[in-house]
């Protein structure tokens, strides 16, 4: 059953199109995390479902909601961390809870939550002298006091230690377990990986790939990159490049100057049917590589970019 | 549903704590308005002006009758202090002149038909106002003199009183008092909505929006706790004027009711402006301390407008700061009460004031929330 319908989202800001045009379908009780390099358009995708900003075009629907009809339904039935720990740094932890809960009209117990985010010894810390781990649990904290069947996670680990960061994966598997709903942005491909039932990476306003982690993997280390470097000057990269594109086992191409990349599902046939072509052409190709897939590959593979800024 | 008393409640009560726990607050609430209040009490509150005394020394150079009745007079005059009761030589006077151990030297007329009477000043001190005084006293001592000795009865007299509508003893004590407990009124509402500016900053604003919460409320709450911190600022002024200082006050309470709740809320309305157009707290702070600056010195705090020349004078009547400690002092010193024309038009200024702050800070709030990306 589907909680969260997105269909065709736009945005723009003047001459800037953030959002192109987004589509998913979110899952009851799935991790369902959106990647993508910055610029993406993922905050301003986030920021319309979450209400925050209203779409140019597109629908939002929770579960038949939308926000233009039931804004304070919906509000009752999300929970947001967002990517600044926004919170009341002169109140202690107990009493950015306290104060939260009073906006719902059903909420935890400020204790179970402090238990939930593992804060309960520190309560009565004010937010000023928390760490970034601890800051960032209350932010998660603060978006699950109402109990909301779905809650946002922007990029809760971004900055974190390792330790500090396995502390909040405890907590999203912790919500899975609780039938929750989770929408979670992320920096770590890891991350993604190991939290996700399934991973929609976003690039320049669209989804450009949305799978179960397992089956993009196996995509993408299926796949091969292979390099080819021309002796005889562009035109010899051109020609080649429109004759590996016919071919069945390549996925992808792309070209700079006498280079030439090749995605394949199978290099050593891509290879046979190319080296055939530049033989009969009498092409030298003075330079060959097959790389291996790494997993930021698999995110380069998808948007072109550095998967870091 | 938690009721709207219930959440009213627990936000006030947040406010409260997150008020009173910002050291910042304290500072430039409480203390430092009580800090310049007691400068501004010791430098200029002290002296009425029978406490005035200025030291002097006589120079006699000859003996003579006339000489001798001058002395006998000067000796009348209840504002000079002797240094030494017989009159010393030049030379003695003028050492005592250049370390200041006198105030003045007063040389009686020498021979011959013109008479002069010398008043002798450190160069550095000749400008302040004990040397003025002094020359001002001897100046009318002169005068009575003269037509004494022409035999002349003065026609006309001036005899100074200050009067104030509603009691006798209003002091410059009272008005310095009241006008630091405006202005810090004022302080508190121009510099108070900084911390909307840092909620903004740091996402606290959207984060909020994200909730059901009612912004009314919120506000609502929040506006409540800025009037519990003005009425804890008049109390601690008020009880350190009187107590400390011996200012008198004279409440009227309606219409210190009236003119604090208008005043506070229209000076919050301003900062609730300026936080709406500035991006950063320095911004903020900027804007807030020009605006704080300039009234300061022309709305009537430390000396009464009337002072001004002309044309500040009309920039200080265009200024809320100006009605506002006009109506704390109709509530707390002049005891004239409400039912005057001018304390109406001051809460009519004030009203003007905050509503068309609150209206343009309201319109630019949406304006940035709408190209907020």
């Amino acid at each position: 059953m589907s909680i969260l319908e997105v269909r065709g989202l736009r945005k723009t800001y003047g001459p800037i199109t953030a959002v192109h045009d987004i589509s998913f379908e979110v899952q009851a009780g799935e991790v369902f995390t959106i990647i993508g390099p910055n610029g993406a358009g993922k905050t301003t995708t986030l920021e319309m479902i979450e209400g925050l900003q209203e779409p140019d075009a597109g629908a939002i629907t929770f579960d038949g909601l939308t926000w233009a009809k039931d804004a304070e339904r919906i509000k009752f039935r999300i929970g947001v961390q967002p990517q600044s720990s926004a919170m009341f740094d002169l109140l202690t932890v107990e009493e950015n809870l306290d104060l939260f809960a009073t906006f719902y009209p059903k909420s935890r117990t400020t204790a179970e939550v402090l238990e939930m985010i593992n804060l309960t010894e520190h309560k009565k810390k004010r937010v000023k002298a928390l760490s970034g781990g601890q800051k960032q649990r209350l932010a998660i904290g603060l978006g699950m006091i109402s109990d909301p069947e779905i809650i946002f996670l922007d990029e809760p680990t971004t900055g974190l230690d390792p330790q500090a960061r396995r502390n909040i994966w405890d907590i999203i598997l912790k919500l899975k377990t609780m039938g929750k709903t989770t929408i979670l942005t992320t920096h770590y491909m890891e991350e993604a990986e190991k939290l996700s039932d399934r991973v929609c990476i976003v690039d320049q306003g669209r989804v450009v790939s949305l799978d179960t982690p397992a089956a993009l993997i196996e995509r993408l280390t299926k796949e091969r990159e292979v390099r080819l470097t021309f002796q005889d000057g562009e035109e010899a990269a051109i020609a080649t490049e429109q004759v590996a594109q016919n071919q069945p086992t390549v996925v992808r191409t792309a070209r700079e100057g006498t280079t030439l990349q090749l995605w394949t599902v199978q290099p050593e046939e891509t290879l046979y049917g190319v080296f055939g072509f530049t033989k009969e052409r009498g092409y030298r190709v003075e330079q060959v590589s097959i790389r291996e897939m790494s997993l930021e590959d698999v995110f380069i593979a998808f948007t072109g970019k550095e998967w870091r800024d | 549903m938690v009721s709207g008393g219930k959440q009213f409640r627990k936000m006030f009560g947040a406010h409260i704590k997150m008020m009173f726990r910002e050291k910042q607050v304290w500072f430039w609430n409480i203390f430092f308005p009580i800090i310049l209040m007691s400068i501004f009490m010791v430098i200029f509150g002290s002296g009425g002006s029978s406490d005035f005394k200025a030291k002097i020394a006589v120079v006699k150079t000859v003996q003579s009758q006339d000489v001798d009745r001058l002395l006998a007079q000067l000796h009348q005059i209840p504002v000079f202090e002797w240094k030494s009761e017989q009159p010393v030589p030049a030379a003695q006077a003028d050492a005592w002149i250049r370390a200041k151990d006198i105030d003045a030297a007063i040389q009686l007329p020498g021979s011959g038909d013109v008479k002069t009477i010398r008043l002798i000043v450190n160069k550095e001190t000749q400008f302040n106002a004990t040397s003025q005084a002094v020359s001002g006293v001897l100046n009318q001592f002169i005068q009575q003199a003269n037509m004494a000795a022409a035999g002349v009865q003065p026609a006309f007299r001036l005899d100074t009183s200050a009067i104030s509508s509603g009691s006798q003893d209003l002091s410059y004590k009272d008005f310095l008092l009241t006008g630091m407990i405006a202005f810090s009124l004022a302080q508190g509402g121009l510099f108070g909505m900084v911390d909307l500016v840092e909620m903004r900053r740091k996402g606290l604003m959207k984060r909020l929006r994200m909730t059901p919460m009612r912004m009314g409320l919120y506000g609502l709450s929040s506006m409540l706790v800025r009037f519990v911190l003005g009425v804890f600022q008049i109390l601690c002024l008020a009880l350190i004027g009187v107590l400390g200082f011996g200012a008198h006050l004279h409440i009227h309470i309606p219409t210190l009711i009236a003119a604090f709740f208008i005043g506070s809320l229209a000076f919050n309305a301003i900062g609730y402006l300026i936080s709406s157009f500035s991006k950063s707290l320095e911004a903020y702070m900027g804007v807030a301390n020009i605006a704080s600056f300039v009234m300061m010195f022309i709305s009537g705090i430390f000396y009464p407008i009337n002072n001004l020349p002309n044309w500040l004078l009309a920039v200080s009547h265009a200024l809320p700061l100006t009605y506002f400690v006009e109506g704390l002092r109709d509530g707390m010193v002049y005891g004239s009460g409400m039912a005057t024309a001018d304390f109406w038009l001051g809460v009519a200024v004030l009203a003007a004031w905050g509503t068309v702050a609150y209206l343009l800070g309201s319109i630019l709030y949406r304006r940035s929330k709408m190209t907020s990306s």
